[in-house]
């Protein structure tokens, strides 16, 4: 077998040494009712590495991906340029096949990268410190209402309805089996109705999640939410999807974000049918202690030299077992450094140019709509909602696009099944072109 | 056998190694941006009424000046690749490259998770096909890709428990029994599923005692957690009557799967009586650890939990594929997708590549590795439980003390010989604790050029030759570093 370097003889020497004569009697110790027989599983039988490469290849071909059609899929997953340097950098054996960095001294890259991370998380969402990821964005969601539960000693959860149905049902099962309220604030018109959620805030009150740009692309003030999270001594909690926009509009740190937590897929990492993906949890310095996760920080060695550490390690679970702020351990570290390492090669021009793209592409998308669609009104990043007169007329249109090479939304009642059926949820990146918008326009008038 | 190598044999000998500034100390005036596509035109006006009004303030590098900053940022590391890696319960084996290939073709990376399910086909297909082998390997009916780690798997399993007991009206049973030798997210899973923990003493042999155990099963037990082999790298051969006792207190039986690289092929969980176990395939089944992740902790239930699985789920119907996103009796949504798709594709390739025929190789080589090197170390240091080991062993530096010398001296001398150190302080059961794990990927002269360093180190102990063991580690780019201040003021961004 060619990923394992003994010989036959080789095991011989070694069992031999440690006075054994046969394999099996390594296995002593587990009862023999337990014993398989050999090659007794139903398993297909080894395959060479060609036929791997082929079998997944062949695999690959049946699928239809962002390579070989126009994506206008968002809903929490965006499909944004990856530059080569990002996959060559996490490619990297040292980078690649380490583990998390238990052993300072031999795992500067890892944390040096790490600390970066931190700090451009930090920076691009305007708040004060980030931890070193969270597994995906619903998780993140869930530990940020986990954490400010901590923070405050209060047990009630206040989440808007226009929070990613995803992040919401995983928040809910998560807060489902401990003690305290959880409310849904109903939403209106594909946007987000802070007068109602302000109007669910009482004393209980531990947190507010609110998403921004929320679910349905709505970008909107959060200023009343904030005095009313004053007024009542509770966090707010601001959930994102796509970490671009904070390149371009208010990020959640101007908001006055207590806890910010979400995705960062966008910033390098490939949509891959769900995972993985980056989950960032970011916050204001004073809470760094109720954070959950890894985090990186400055010190220095021996020699004084600047170096780091995973630090605050009295919060996790090896250390502090039941009472610590997360269960999480392995987390996205190679995530982390793609996030990194794209970052690095925007700078703010880059990322400002790819929000502005993003934005500009869904503005003059809806500049352009025929009558028969209606789009969600208000400020929006690059996801909104188009409403169909029917799901008769949607259906028709998605067999155009699809003629087209194109996935022209989300169906919203696939992801929230409370949804009617006429409505598409449609986003845009940089990686959608002026003809690509043509050619979704001429779909949507065929359609007609 | 030799064992008289003086240090100058091993790999370590320094070489180009690069200091490296921060990149924000690297950024001089904005280079030309990268170029885009997209469209040029402008936003709304809506939207233009939201602007950002503070730049973020990420500097931005020249594409050769970031490659330059983060190959050096690799080199300060030490990985799979570059050398042996016994850290134990962590199973470092070596990562196949061609499932790295493999999972970078276009029509699997760069799918939308919420395409048709027409489109997504062969992603499908290959994902349940691998849902097939995990129970087949474990040895239970059904499975959920779903969690992102190992330690979500816990919580997943637990949640499936929980919504078990409900339905059988069991509400009240909320305490859940954990050896004090097991891993840290095992109590702290617990408590985010509502439950509490006792923790059970394990008996002289390190495994879990069965009086310990009868004590504290009643009306209140909602599951055991039972990692096996345990974390002291030993069978727990009562695993049926364990299961049984639990079985018969009205509880049910979590497995923690992080060292079921001892096991596949050989064994399985699922016919021992455990009812659910989370597989880390970052460890057992070779996806690569990426310096903290990403991982993928799928959970194989049998048929008491099945009914409890999480939703979504991969359903196969006829000779097509879909996704199921409703289920009344789900113990729910525990993650945002359908599970770490990535990594569960490379353990895909990596079971493919051993088939039904070698696949028990890995287990018995494992396990011989790490017999061997017990053997060769078990003179030199403490073995605080004696006896066959399965694919870790326990050391402790109980004789190293005589001489002021602890387990992290020994490691940091390690790493100046050459080796990532193994795991240390973990378990917490015993003083001091080495757990070392070889996997099956080392090849004999590696483990023997590890076991000489372990001796040279031991004898430099008996020698009274300690200075440069506390002294120890002179040669990576960085020494012993302060954790203490790191985490009395905690610097986590830079300032400018
Ligand atoms: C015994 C044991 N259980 C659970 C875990 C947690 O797994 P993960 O890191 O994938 O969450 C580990 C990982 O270190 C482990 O060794």
């Amino acid at each position: 077998m060619r990923f394992l370097p003994h010989t036959d003889s080789d095991r011989d020497t070694m069992l031999e040494a440690i006075g054994m004569d046969v394999m099996s009697d390594l296995f002593a110790d587990i009862p023999s009712e337990f014993h398989l027989e050999q090659d007794s599983l139903d398993l297909p039988d080894a395959l060479s590495e060609a036929g791997i490469v082929r079998k997944f290849t062949q695999a690959s071909e049946q699928n239809r991906h962002a390579g070989n059609t126009r994506c206008f899929l968002g809903g929490g997953t965006y499909h944004h340029f990856v530059p080569a340097v990002v996959d060559y950098v996490i490619s990297r054996g040292e980078f690649l096949t380490a583990y998390t960095p238990y052993q300072p001294e031999i795992s500067q890259g890892t944390l040096q990268t790490l600390f970066e991370f931190q700090t451009m998380i930090a920076r691009l969402t305007g708040m004060d410190v980030s931890n070193a990821s969270m597994y995906e964005a619903a998780t993140a969601t869930a530990e940020a209402a986990l954490m400010a539960r901590r923070i405050t000693r209060k047990s009630k959860v206040v989440m808007a309805g226009s929070v990613n149905p995803r992040y919401r049902s995983v928040t809910q099962n998560y807060l489902s089996r401990l003690d305290g309220e959880y409310v849904e604030v109903a939403t209106h018109d594909f946007s987000t109705d802070v007068d109602a959620i302000i109007a669910s805030i009482d004393e209980d009150t531990a947190c507010v999640i609110v998403q921004y740009p929320d679910f349905y692309g709505s970008v909107y003030d959060l200023a009343e939410l904030r005095l009313a999270c004053d007024a009542a001594k509770c966090l707010m909690v601001i959930a994102f999807s796509d970490a671009s926009a904070f390149a371009l509009i208010q990020s959640p740190g101007e908001c006055g974000a207590d806890i910010a937590v979400g995705s960062g897929q966008s910033l390098g990492i490939p949509m891959g049918f769900g995972g993985p993906h980056l989950g960032l949890l970011t916050c204001k310095q004073k809470y760094v202690r109720q954070m959950p996760g890894r985090v990186c920080g400055m010190t220095t060695d021996a020699d004084g030299k600047r170096g780091f550490v995973l630090t605050l390690s009295t919060r996790e679970q090896h250390i502090r077992r039941e009472k610590a702020t997360s269960n999480i351990c392995s987390n996205q570290g190679l995530m982390c450094t793609a996030a990194a390492t794209y970052m690095t090669l925007m700078g703010d021009e880059g990322l400002k140019t790819v929000a502005t793209r993003s934005a500009a592409a869904l503005h003059h998308l809806l500049s352009n709509l025929p009558k028969h669609v209606t789009a969600a009104q208000g400020a929006r990043y690059n996801e909104t909602v188009l409403s169909f007169v029917s799901e008769e007329k949607r259906s028709a249109f998605l067999v155009e696009a699809r003629k087209r090479d194109m996935f022209a939304g989300i169906p919203l009642e696939q992801l929230d099944t409370k949804m009617a059926s006429n409505h598409l949820l449609v986003s845009t990146t940089e990686m959608i072109e002026e003809a690509d918008i043509q050619d979704y326009l001429v779909a949507l008038e065929v359609a007609a | 056998m030799s064992t008289a190598h003086t240090s100058n044999t091993y790999s370590a000998v320094g070489g180009i190694q690069h200091e490296e500034a921060l990149l924000f100390e690297h950024a001089h005036e904005a280079s030309e941006a990268i170029s885009l596509p997209g469209v040029q035109g402008d936003i709304s006006a809506e939207l233009s009424a939201f602007s950002r009004q503070e730049p973020a303030n990420i500097p931005g590098l020249s594409e050769p000046e970031t490659v330059r900053h983060f190959v050096r940022m690799s080199q300060w590391n030490h990985g799979i690749e570059t050398g042996f890696y016994p850290l134990g319960s962590c199973t470092m084996k070596y990562n196949p490259r061609v499932n790295e290939q493999v999972v970078r073709l276009s029509g699997l990376a760069n799918i939308h998770p919420d395409q048709p399910m027409d489109s997504v086909q062969g992603v499908l297909a290959l994902l349940y096909e691998l849902q097939e082998w995990l129970c087949e390997i474990a040895g239970f009916s059904d499975v959920t890709l779903q969690p992102a780690a190992g330690a979500h798997g816990e919580l997943t399993g637990l949640m499936m428990i929980r919504a078990c007991l409900d339905a059988r009206g069991q509400q009240h049973r909320k305490k859940v029994l954990v050896p004090d030798s097991a891993h840290g997210t095992n109590p702290a899973s617990a408590a985010l599923c509502g439950m509490y923990c006792v923790e059970l003493k394990s008996g002289a042999d390190g495994r879990i005692d069965l009086d310990e155990l009868k004590k504290h099963l009643d009306d209140d037990v909602a599951a055991l957690m039972m990692t096996n082999p345990n974390t002291v790298g030993a069978f727990e051969s009562d695993v049926k009557e364990i299961c049984q006792l639990v079985h018969d207190a009205g509880g049910l039986v979590y497995g923690d799967g992080a060292n079921l690289n001892a096991l596949v092929g050989m064994a399985r969980p699922g016919d021992m009586g455990i009812d659910c176990l989370h597989i880390n395939v970052h460890k057992t089944f070779s996806t690569p650890h990426g310096g903290g992740g990403p991982g993928a902790g799928p959970v194989v239930v049998n048929d008491t939990l099945a009914p409890y699985l999480p939703v979504p789920r991969i359903v196969k119907e006829g000779e097509t594929y879909r996704i199921e996103t409703q289920d009344e009796k789900s113990c729910g949504t525990v993650l945002g997708s359908i599970g770490q798709v990535g990594v569960l594709l490379r353990a895909h390739a990596y079971i493919a590549a051993f088939g039904k025929n070698h696949l028990h190789k890995i287990a018995q080589d494992a396990v011989l590795n790490a017999n061997y090197v017990l053997h060769r170390l078990q003179d030199a240091y403490h073995v605080p439980f004696k006896g066959l080991c399965k694919h870790e062993c326990l050391l402790t530096d109980e004789f190293q003390n005589k001489h002021g010398i602890k387990t992290l001296d020994v490691a940091k001398q390690l790493i100046d010989l050459g080796f990532h150190p193994m795991t240390i302080y973990f378990p917490l059961i015993v003083h001091g604790a080495m757990l070392i794990e070889p996997t099956e990927t080392e090849s004999k002269a590696t483990l023997d050029s590890f076991c000489d360093a372990m001796l040279e180190i031991a004898e430099q102990c008996e020698a009274g030759d300690t200075q440069v063991l506390h002294d120890a580690p002179m040669k990576p780019i960085r020494r012993r570093l302060d954790e203490t201040q790191a985490a009395r003021k905690p610097v986590l961004v830079w300032s400018d």
